[in-house]
């Protein structure tokens, strides 16, 4: 019974943090591309190994970033936080 | 410090620090293997394949001790500073290490059953209530969940777009990974092996890291110069004599506000104590090029205005300063970040003393 039980914690698990981390890896992807550059100034002209390498991150933590690109105004330079 | 974002700003001192540290990585690893083979022979002997992902495994726990201890002691002596500047190579580093343990660990004891890896990791064994028999791993995998994040985020990138508090409490992490990592160990591999060392080597790191935290802690807090007066006026920090060319005198004012005083040549400026990119003490850094450099990762600012040189963007508070018989004072009342501040002049300088 605990057996069965813990399958199923575990498979609800699974399946929620494979949505969320594929979800994130199909934003992040579109994030690198295109959005970054408009929530971070900085990050305009950047190369793609910058890009990659913050993929992981913004895969991970996709809600914060959408919220971002979604303030953000396109072709404004991006208000760094201090 | 660059004004577009790069993956990596190499310099010479980074390639040194990573050719170090990739040497020390792989001939811990082999060193690891190499003993082990030598000292579990006949019927205890252990699996090439075990062996490597033990040593990887302890290879990055090492790794983690060090980072560990590099913070505490940066502050206790600057001679250990340079270090600190190339420190999310150490644990982006770590990571990788971790994550090769974590995934050869699961390849091998859960990879070749009827249920997926990871179904296998969350699901074979459930006694939390057992000490012996505790599901150790789901503890390294927590830990290596809150890696991941810190090595994914181990960019300027995330320090300008999460914030530098937010930043900061992610990063901050490494120390519940750090007591996940000790209960893995402790309620893992210690269970099976008889050796004492290894229970020893354990408790000395864990010692280690928490004196070097507590010592650097208190000595954190005892400020340089403390003041109690009232606001409004004037701060007396002692004789110009006693304020070395380059160098600072810290300010700590009620409210734990912090201010750095500096001697640049024949000038004197006051500026905030706290650098704009993680808030490391500026007063433990030096005038380098003209800027005051904090000490942590070399962000400068210029000492009449608390700004970095161009193309760099950051700011800090500064503060009114005067020399008036020989003795340094400074104005407690913080200016805007940015404002720039006619530095007070040496008695005998050729250059005008500033109105007061």
């Amino acid at each position: 019974m605990a057996e069965t039980q813990a399958q199923t914690i575990a498979t609800i698990l699974q399946t929620l943090a494979g949505i969320y981390l594929s979800g994130g890896l199909m934003f992040a992807i579109a994030f690198v591309t295109r959005g970054v550059g408009t929530v971070d100034a900085a990050a305009r002209g950047a190369s793609w190994g910058f890009r990659l390498l913050i993929l992981p991150g913004v895969a991970a933590l996709w809600p914060v970033m959408l919220t971002r690109w979604g303030r953000a105004k396109p072709g404004a330079a991006g208000e760094r936080q201090s | 410090m660059s004004a577009i974002y790069r993956a990596v700003q190499w310099n010479r001192h980074k390639r040194v620090y990573d050719g170090l540290l990739a040497l020390g990585v792989v001939g811990f690893i082999a060193a690891f293997f190499v003993v082990s083979k030598l000292t579990w022979t006949g019927d205890h002997a252990i699996a090439d394949e075990v062996l490597i992902l033990r040593g990887v495994g302890v290879a990055a726990l090492v790794l983690l001790h060090i980072i560990l201890c590099i913070g505490p002691l940066a502050r206790l002596d600057p001679r250990f500073a340079p270090l600190l500047y190339n420190r999310r190579h150490l644990g982006v580093t770590m990571f990788l290490l971790a994550l090769v343990h974590g995934l050869l660990s699961i390849g091998y004891y859960h990879g070749f059953g009827v249920v997926s890896p990871i179904q296998s990791l969350l699901t074979a064994n459930t006694r939390f209530g057992s000490l012996h028999a505790f599901p150790f791993e789901l503890l390294g995998l927590a830990a290596l969940a809150i890696l991941f994040l810190m090595a994914a985020t181990s960019h300027d990138f995330w320090l300008a777009n999460l914030g530098p508090r937010a930043w900061k409490s992610l990063h901050m992490l490494v120390y519940p990974a750090y007591g996940l990592l000790v209960m893995h160990v402790a309620l893992g591999a210690m269970q099976s092996e008889r050796s004492v060392l290894y229970p020893l080597l354990l408790g000395a790191g864990v010692v280690i890291v928490s004196t070097l935290h507590l010592v650097a802690g208190s000595r954190s807090h005892a400020p340089r110069h403390e003041v109690h007066r009232p606001g409004g006026d004037w701060i007396d920090l002692g004789d110009l004599s006693d304020l070395p060319d380059g160098r600072a005198r810290r300010v700590t004012l009620r409210g734990a506000e912090r201010i750095a005083v500096f001697r640049h040549g024949d000038r004197v400026s006051a500026l905030s104590d706290l650098c704009a990119h993680q808030h490391g003490p500026l007063s433990e850094g030096r005038i380098i090029d003209g800027c005051v450099t904090c000490p942590w990762h070399g962000y400068q600012y210029v000492p009449r205005n608390g700004q970095s040189p161009p193309p760099f963007t950051q700011r800090i508070a500064t503060y009114r300063v005067r020399v008036d018989a020989g003795r340094v004072w400074v104005h407690p009342n913080a200016l805007p970040p940015g404002a720039d501040v006619e530095p007070a002049v040496m008695p005998g300088s050729d250059a005008p003393a500033p109105p007061r």
